[in-house]
């Protein structure tokens, strides 16, 4: 009896428990039901304003050397006036070919020349882009200095285009930079000590010659592009230099350290010896072609002295990190350095800004000279410090951990509304009373229109795939200024989906358009989340232009008229499908980037962006 | 009961459904015949060593020109493949299509077991059966990759269906090739004997302890015993010795290939010291055994539902999957849909799943293409995949036990079930 007694305890106690637990789940889930959208809000709060607070000083850190076999700026250097007259000459000869109008086959015949009298063997590679009915070709000149010392397994390259990047690539010719190169290669032939093959390569065009000698050269095919196979080839290339010099002299030189196609970044420790070789040669160094001037152009007087200095860095920072998002948000290299970065290849542009002085052929020489040395003392390839990072300024950078969360917090804003809606849609009736969390909940249960829902997702998709089609038509590419006609179609080809989807599901369309934004809200959650990893800038910006914006979507109500319905849908389609209407030279310029250098912007957009944005129009116009 | 067949009053009528199949088909074998799906084969996501066609075509290669293919090291298919695929089905340029076929087979398979457990003839939810096992992409991305565990895949969902219609020399046939491609397998053999004595009617709303018939299931285990050892015979016979047994049964025992793949075994091993080695060898593989007694226990009056079950988790703990283990998992998830109304968290895990078939993809290019990222980065994904993966089943073993239990009642909460 006693024995019976103690179990029936027992087990009352053991329900007790669970009933207790029962209680604090549901008291929790009615809590956070409560106050979901609070939770919401605060997320985005704690998202957006930690992307304000990005370029504060008092995020981030100092840099640091991290791979211990680079020992930047610890070579004697021995690039002397003599070079620097000799870089004088290849430049007067450069400048001869200017004036005389060469053609790109007779500048590259010279350059190979040139090569091969130092001894040198050289050669040159043709290569033509097919661009619809375009045709863009080019010869690019190069050189292979076998090392001395080693099998000839692994390679250096120096470069410098023909066109320097001063205003992204339009046009002034990178003469002193091909100087310095020539200069270079008939000086560090004098040196027994390098480990590593050095490959010079002078590149035409842009960007456009580069990429079709490292196609050729790590034996890559494209459809749009012709390139000759190379007669000269070497090892593995780790690291890479590219040399842009485009004015008379430069006052700092400019470390184009970053972005690369589709926002690949190349190691920290590159761009940190190169920063440490410049400021021992006493060259002062800039990111981009930023230039610090002591007296800002913005005034900060009315602010406390404490104040002042920090807001002053703030603002110089955040110019540079809103540079970076330009670049990288888009995918676009800033310079040939850029394009390395697909072949895992690290590489920086070094940029002598164009001013009266103080600096040349002298400064440029010896910090090239030093930085190959560094380069030449790798024994693998550069793997210690940092891919994900934000370089705030010269020697202030942001771990991934410093920037990540804010695009992140915003995601899972975005995954709860998601989560939110989906709860929605599964009960008839809300929650009544918010004061008990028993009796308040009915329970009526409410089916998911899921099946309909997907098909429409599907059909978004569809039509971005459609409009990238259409975009890369050759009917686009000659008629660009179509592109208000090309909106009008897209936008009214959604109207008409939503038409057609009202018509074929007549009843309860309200649960349709809460099922439709919970899946567009935990899409684009998904989406922004993960490019986070991939290209930090591109998934800020998809923060902004989609953390609120989708959240925001009313879902249509059965009583909303149809001139309501449309007026909600228009702000969506101006988001979604507005790019169209910008500027034709941007989507041309990200067109040709996709067409030639294979950066997936246009084609994310398109498939990706536009049809979220636009099934958050379809949740008020369904 | 309330389950979701309502979707039915939005699905296309009779005169439709009549031609969704010879559509799906249609694009399928479309889909086989195009020519990017080329750059798939070397996809370390769709093919492990073990079921690579690349691997097989080497080892084809080597045989043909009568060198032994399991000398070397990385050929691990079983003589049974290299047979067919030396002699029948010689590998040209119309082979994606003997995968177009089975994918088709399978789903017709799956439609029979459908059919089996509903005791139908014709209804329009065989379709959505075929849509969501053709076009499911993790089912159909390793079949355009050519990976032979499209084929294990085949051949499950044939015995099962076998299975269900209670022919027992067909099933313990097919049961016997699936064990000699593939040893992982034999986990199913308890469950599918069952299920061809029992019948594979939806039990789950009643459960009952019927005793397991031992004396059958004891005979039908001898007769697959001599299926088998006939199999294992005439592979030996092809491999012309018994070398073949340690580089396909023992590969999957013995890790020897480090291959990343989505499964779980890889990092592991990697990091791990080797004398070490063989003891968490013996703890990985006979960690799947656990399993099978107390999932077989739990569902002993559903026993195609217990093969599913144990489907789920070979998909999550097989030591080399490939996104097709998993992937019949859950396009069998549609043929119960007497459970979806009991499913706790199906947002949940479709969004797991959703992540992961993001991230796997980009963290292996990160890792091995641009070469940003690690190894740490793709096995984190992978982490995510066994998390969506588990989500998924445990969620069906809730839902398959909780459905006994009928509809939710305002004044009583379950505790255990």
């Amino acid at each position: 009896m006693a024995l019976l007694h103690s179990l029936l305890l027992k087990i009352t106690t053991r329900l007790k428990s669970h009933e207790i637990r029962i209680r604090r789940r549901r008291a929790f889930g009615a809590w956070l039901t409560r106050h979901a959208t609070l939770l919401r809000i605060i997320l985005f709060f704690i998202g957006y304003a930690w992307m304000i607070v990005i370029p504060s000083p008092r995020l981030g850190r100092g840099i640091y050397i991290d791979e211990n076999a680079l020992q930047p700026a610890q070579a004697n250097t021995y690039w002397g006036w003599g070079d620097v007259r000799n870089a004088d000459r290849y430049l007067e000869q450069l400048e001869y070919l200017r004036d005389a109008n060469a053609t790109s086959e007779h500048r590259a015949q010279f350059l190979k020349n040139e090569f091969t009298k130092l001894g040198i063997s050289a050669s040159i590679q043709a290569y033509t882009y097919t661009l619809g009915t375009n045709v863009l070709n080019g010869n690019n000149a190069y050189a292979v200095f076998s090392s001395p010392r080693a099998s000839g397994t692994e390679a250096i390259v120096i470069s410098a285009s023909w066109i320097s990047r001063i205003d992204e690539g339009n046009g002034t010719l990178n003469l002193r930079g091909i100087s310095t190169l020539l200069a270079l290669a008939a000086f560090l032939k004098r040196y027994s000590l390098w480990a590593k093959d050095i490959v010079f390569v002078v590149s035409d065009g842009y960007l456009d010659g580069m990429h079709a000698w490292l196609n050729a050269y790590h034996g890559e095919t494209q459809s749009n592009l012709l390139a000759e196979p190379l007669y000269l080839s070497s090892g593995v290339v780790w690291t890479a230099l590219n040399i842009d010099y485009p004015g008379h002299s430069f006052s700092h030189l400019g470390i184009f350290y970053a972005e690369g196609c589709n926002g690949r970044l190349p190691n920290q420790d590159l761009q940190n010896s190169i920063y440490w070789i410049a400021r021992s040669s006493g060259v002062p160094v800039t990111v981009y072609d930023h230039i610090d001037t002591p007296v800002s152009s913005l005034s900060f007087n009315w602010l406390p002295d404490a104040l002042q200095k920090e807001v002053r860095i703030y603002t110089q920072h955040a110019r540079n990190i809103l540079r970076h998002v330009k670049y990288q948000a888009r995918g676009l290299p800033s310079g040939v350095h850029g394009l390395y970065h697909q072949y895992r290849i690290d590489a920086v542009t070094i940029f002598g800004i164009p001013a009266t002085g103080p600096h040349g052929f002298h400064s440029i020489g010896r910090v090239a000279e030093s930085t190959l040395r560094t380069m030449n003392n790798l024994l693998e390839r550069l793997h210690a410090s940092f891919f994900f990072f934000i370089l705030a300024a010269p020697e202030r950078f942001l771990k991934i951990g410093h920037y990540l969360p804010s695009a992140l917090v915003i995601s899972a804003a975005t995954m709860f509304g998601g989560l939110k809606a989906w709860t929605d849609a599964g009960w008839a009736s809300e929650i009544q009373s918010t004061k008990t969390y028993d009796k308040g909940i009915s329970h009526q249960r409410k089916h998911r229109p899921i099946l309909g829902v997907i098909t429409l997702m599907a059909s978004m998709h569809t039509v971005g795939l459609i409009l990238f089609w259409a975009v890369m038509s050759s009917w686009y590419m000659n008629n660009s200024h179509m592109s208000f006609l090309l909106f009008a179609t897209t936008t009214a080809l959604v109207l008409l989906i939503a038409g057609l989807y009202r018509s074929h599901y007549g009843s309860d369309l309200y649960s349709h358009s809460q099922i439709l934004k919970s899946f567009n809200l935990s899409l684009a959650s998904a989406i922004i989340s993960i490019t986070t990893i991939l290209n930090f800038s591109l998934a800020a910006i998809l923060a902004i232009l989609l953390g609120i914006p989708l959240s925001i979507c009313i879902p249509s109500s059965p009583t909303a008229s149809l001139p309501t319905r449309v007026l909600r849908y228009i702000p969506y389609a101006l988001l979604g499908v507005g790019w169209l209407l910008f500027p034709s030279k941007q989507v041309e310029q990200a067109l040709w980037h996709w067409e030639v250098l294979s950066v997936w912007f246009v084609p994310f957009v398109c498939i990706v962006y536009t049809p979220i944005v636009l099934q958050a129009g379809l949740v008020g116009l369904i | 009961m309330t389950f979701s067949l309502k979707t039915h009053s939005s699905w296309p009528q009779d005169s439709v459904s009549r031609l969704t199949f010879p559509i799906i088909a249609g694009i399928r074998i479309a889909l086989s015949l195009a020519n990017v799906t080329k750059s798939l084969r070397s996809n370390p996501l769709l093919s492990s060593p073990l079921d690579s066609f690349l691997n097989l075509q080497e080892g084809v290669y080597l045989f043909k020109h009568a060198e032994d293919p399991y000398s070397g090291g990385s050929f691990h298919h079983s003589p049974l493949f290299l047979s067919i695929f030396t002699t029948l089905l010689p590998s040209s340029q119309y082979s994606p299509l003997i995968w177009a076929f089975c994918d088709i087979a399978g789903a017709l398979a799956l439609v029979s077991i459908w059919r089996a457990r509903q005791n139908t003839s014709t209804s329009s939810w065989g379709d959505l059966i075929t849509i969501a096992y053709i076009l499911n992409p993790y089912v159909i991305l390793p079949s355009l990759a050519m990976s032979t565990s499209s084929l294990e895949n085949m051949l499950i969902l044939i015995t099962l269906k076998f299975a269900s219609q209670g022919r027992q020399p067909p099933t313990l046939l097919f049961l016997a090739f699936l064990v000699q491609v593939s040893l992982s397998y034999l986990l199913l053999i308890l469950p599918i004997f069952v299920l061809v004595n029992m019948g594979p009617s939806s039990q789950l709303a009643k459960p009952h302890g019927s005793t397991v018939p031992i004396r059958p299931i004891a005979s039908m285990f001898g007769k697959f015993l001599v299926y088998s050892l006939c199999l294992t015979f005439a592979s030996t016979i092809i491999a012309n010795g018994w070398s073949w047994t340690s580089q396909t049964w023992g590969a999957s025992l013995l890790l020897p290939d480090l291959t990343p793949n989505p499964g779980l075994w890889w990092y592991f091993f990697t990091e791990m010291f080797d004398h070490f080695r063989p003891f968490f060898l013996m703890v990985f593989s006979v960690h799947l055994l656990i399993y099978v007694f107390p999932v077989f226990l739990k569902f002993r009056y559903d026993p195609l539902y217990a093969s599913f079950i144990l489907i789920g988790i070979l998909g999550i703990f097989k030591p080399y999957p490939t996104l097709a283990s998993p992937g019949l998992f859950i396009s069998m998830i549609v043929i119960f849909p007497e459970i979806y109304a009991y499913l706790r968290h199906p947002v949940v895990t479709v969004l797991l799943y959703l992540h992961a078939s993001l991230l796997m993809p980009l963290f292996h290019g990160l890792w091995l293409q641009q070469g940003t990222g690690n190894a740490n980065f793709f096995y984190a994904s992978t982490l995510v995949f066994a998390c969506a993966n588990g989500a998924a089943l445990i969620d069906c073993i809730w839902a398959g036990l909780r459905l006994a239990i009928g509809p939710d009642s305002e004044e009583y909460v379950i505790i255990q079930e």
